[in-house]
């Protein structure tokens, strides 16, 4: 860990980063006033070199000035960080170019800084403020807006389009509507209470979250998770993975409106699903994973029906992708609709689908290595075209590897006769870091915590795979028509909840 | 005179029917595609659960329409049920009301009251799919007209029933087949089907017809969707009558044409919005092939 003062935070970052080849992983505040300290930032960049993620640390008076360079201009990949700390902790990043509200909405007071400790949880606060949304304006153009309720099913997001025609000259999103303060509120709780609302944090990444969030729990401790718990978690991030993966893919569909995929998507992510139910007893895999290793076992007959069923689900996945790529007129909605640049997605520093689409070979399975996935046989799968067409090819590619990691698995497990599932943690090391990072179907999922002195949470971060993509959809849309709007964004498949944390 | 009265009440009466008919095509459309997506699907009746559903809920106006916004529904409505009239009597045997100029002609009064309407309210999202909507129909109108043409040289008539007399689809001729298939793509196009809308979508961003619609409920809403249906029941009657290639009883035309949409609906996607043209002057080119090979 390198600490640094708040006036140095910007060159240090450049050599943390080392001038941006380490992307930044995730940037938080901590408060640390009731422990004599003042307010802090974090800073973790991305070393895949060293599997690990470098910590970067600068504290601020409690009392005094609370800005700082910005980091935005240089590491773009700063700017919602930087503008959830200012909502949050009330910093003030020096020349931050749109330093807007990005948590707290117009509904909420100037000086209201939540995640501060002298903030109550249950604090009632009313307050009315200024929030502009970002439009071109000239002859001939128009905004469309859209949302935040939409006529689907799908989380609240307001989008606002600046119109020349049917193109779309520029998107800005607000999002964040439904902030849970999830973060504020798990602070104080024991680890295994925060177990609890961790798992809930998002339907889809369940899985992902639990494990970043447990293997931050087993850093601070000496114990060994045992290697049968390891190969149960894997099986469940593979699962979770593949029902993300495929429904997505018939998801995708619906944004031209081609019906047979989506329905035979659907299928067989519900088929994935009722595996699930079957592994953990419910359809989100909760439950399953706790701190220091798995609940429960797998018995032999259910680990046969899983392989069984996904060689079904595989060759049915393996006719869904036939289909498409037959289907003329759908290679011409995808092809060239949507495209980020390699350099858009290494700025924003992007994980996941959205960042191998577009040439980034970045997967935390291999990068940090952990659990056993040095074991396992599988390819990080990247293209390297950037458009609508690229995400799908990685989306399908990526699950064709996670059935082949979940066929590995089982006959690891087979083999294994091991039978510890667990083991305590025994008192865990308090007011130390320690971060946790697992590969949600979305990309990485990166955990942050703290212990106070007794052993509760004085401070979880959490930073979602969908956190650092979003920024990366009003770019990817800028030049193409609007009606293919819902298309751009079910390839990117950018999650809500993961926000409103 | 008594005789053009009955004339008229007849047409008037097979179009009333045709109304009372169109919901069930609709549904009938809706449970084949369920069927081939291996879906259970809705009732048949279910678009008349719906028709009644908005019927009895109030209608909401937004302070910022004028007339228009009330007439266009009731314009749509009406020319639509005009427009049923001028086919054939199938129970008296009469040529129907009006010719086909006037049949394509009273269609696009209603489109244009609906385009307009669309802009009433200033929403983004009506005048884009009054825009669409028109960018569509300057397509289609020429298309159709072509394929009214070669009927019109084929007969020496321009009344729909006339034309029935020997309609083109009698001899199985390469021109028979041209424009039987190019008058296919423009029904789907016309009654805002895939490729050219997608009427299943709640993806505000990319309908067309349904985007013209958004600012409606209740009453009015259930008159824009009814004639919707019956406007789609007209032209799948016309296809039947006039290029069907196989001689069929005509429910059993009827039939078979709306499960050919639903087929088509799941065989394509929607194409992207630009493309629709190129999909149209297809089916115009297939149309002037038509008329060469006559």
């Amino acid at each position: 860990m390198m600490q640094v003062k708040p006036e140095n935070l910007r060159g240090a970052a450049n050599i943390c980063s080392n001038s941006g080849k380490y992307p930044l992983a995730a940037m938080f505040g901590v408060d640390e006033t009731l422990r004599g300290g003042g307010l802090a930032i974090y800073c973790l960049f991305y070393n895949a070199e060293k599997h690990t993620l470098e910590t970067l640390k600068t504290v601020f008076e409690a009392e005094g000035d609370l800005s700082y360079p910005s980091l935005t201009t240089l590491l773009p990949a700063a700017a919602w960080y930087e503008r959830e700390l200012h909502d949050m902790f009330g910093f003030m990043p020096e020349g931050h170019p749109d330093l807007r509200p990005l948590v707290l909405h117009e509904s909420f007071p100037e000086d209201f800084h939540p995640l501060r400790k002298n903030v109550d949880v249950n604090a009632q606060v009313h307050g009315h403020r200024d929030y502009e949304m970002l439009v071109s304006s000239g002859e001939g153009l128009y905004e469309v807006p859209v949302g935040p309720i939409h006529a689907g099913i799908i989380e609240p997001g307001h989008f606002r389009f600046s119109q020349a025609g049917e193109a779309m000259l520029q998107l800005d999103a607000k999002l964040f509507f439904t902030h849970r303060g999830i973060e504020k509120s798990v602070e104080g709780k024991t680890p295994e209470e925060a177990l609890l609302t961790v798992e809930r944090i998002c339907g889809a990444c369940s899985v992902a979250n639990t494990l970043s969030y447990c293997q931050a729990l087993e850093k601070l401790s000496e114990a060994q998770v045992p290697r049968r718990a390891w190969l149960i978690r894997t099986l469940t991030a593979e699962l979770e993975r593949l029902y993300n993966h495929i429904g997505d893919t018939g998801n995708m569909c619906a944004g031209v409106g081609f019906s047979p995929v989506i329905s035979m998507g659907t299928r067989l992510k519900e088929e994935i699903m009722q595996l699930n139910e079957l592994l953990a007893g419910n359809r989100f895999l909760r439950g399953l994973i706790i701190p220091g290793g798995v609940n429960y076992d797998v018995d032999t007959s259910i680990l046969e029906e899983i392989d069984e069923v996904l060689v079904d689900v595989e060759r049915e996945y393996i006719n869904i992708e036939h289909i498409m790529w037959e289907q003329s007129n759908f290679i011409n909605r995808i092809r060239t609709t949507g495209h980020l640049r390699s350099e858009t997605a290494f700025d924003l520093a992007m994980v996941g689908v959205g960042a191998r689409a577009s040439g980034i070979e970045r997967d935390s399975r291999k990068d940090m290595g952990y659990g056993i996935y040095d074991e396992l046989d599988f390819n990080v799968v990247t293209e390297t075209a950037g458009d609508v067409e690229a995400r799908l090819r990685v989306r399908i590619n990526e699950a064709k590897e996670s059935f082949k990691i979940v066929h590995q698995l089982i006959r690891m497990l087979y083999r294994d006769d091991s039978t510890e599932l667990r083991v305590d943690l025994g008192r865990l090391k308090t007011l130390r870091s320690s971060w946790g990072i697992s590969e949600s179907a979305r990309g990485d999922n990166v955990h942050w915590l703290m212990l106070d002195e007794n052993g509760r949470i004085d401070r979880l971060f959490v930073r979602s795979a969908s956190y650092p993509n979003w920024p990366a959809l009003p770019i990817a849309v800028q030049g193409d028509i609007i009606p293919d709007f819902p298309l751009i964004n079910k390839s990117f498949e950018l999650c809500y909840a993961c926000l409103d944390r | 005179m008594t005789d053009m009265l009955m004339n008229w009440a007849y047409c008037l009466g097979q179009a009333l029917a045709l109304l009372l008919l169109a919901p069930l095509v609709a549904g009938i459309i809706k449970k084949v595609k369920a069927a081939l997506q291996n879906r259970v699907g809705a009732s048949v009746l279910q678009e008349y659960y719906d028709i009644r559903k908005w019927w009895r809920k109030p209608t909401i106006l937004t302070p910022y329409t004028s007339w228009i916004f009330l007439a266009a529904p009731c314009v749509y409505f009406v020319t639509t049920l005009a427009g049923a009239c001028m086919l054939p009597n199938f129970f008296s045997g009469n040529m129907g009301l009006g010719d086909v100029f006037l049949f394509v002609y009273i269609f696009a009064l209603g489109r244009f009251f609906m385009a307009v309407a669309s802009m009433d309210a200033a929403t983004a999202f009506g005048g884009m799919g009054g825009s669409r909507e028109v960018y569509v129909a300057a397509f289609v109108e020429p298309v159709i007209m072509l394929g009214i043409l070669s009927n019109v040289l084929h007969t020496n008539s321009t009344s729909l029933g006339g034309m029935t007399l020997d309609p083109a689809a009698a001899n199985l001729t390469v021109a028979s087949v041209l424009t039987a298939i190019a008058f296919f793509l423009v029904v789907l196009a016309e009654n805002s089907r895939i490729p050219v809308d997608n009427p299943d979508t709640h993806l505000e961003l990319t309908m067309i017809h349904e985007c013209m619609t958004l600012e409606y409920s209740g009453r009015l809403l259930s008159l824009i969707h009814w004639a919707s249906q019956l406007k789609l029941l007209v032209f799948l009657i016309i296809f039947s009558l006039l290029y069907f290639p196989l001689n069929l009883p005509l429910v059993l035309k009827v039939l078979l044409s709306a499960c050919l949409v639903s087929v088509m609906e799941i065989l394509n996607n929607k194409l992207r919005l630009f493309k629709v043209r190129v999909y149209l002057a297809a089916a115009g080119i297939m149309m002037l092939l038509a008329i060469v090979a006559q």
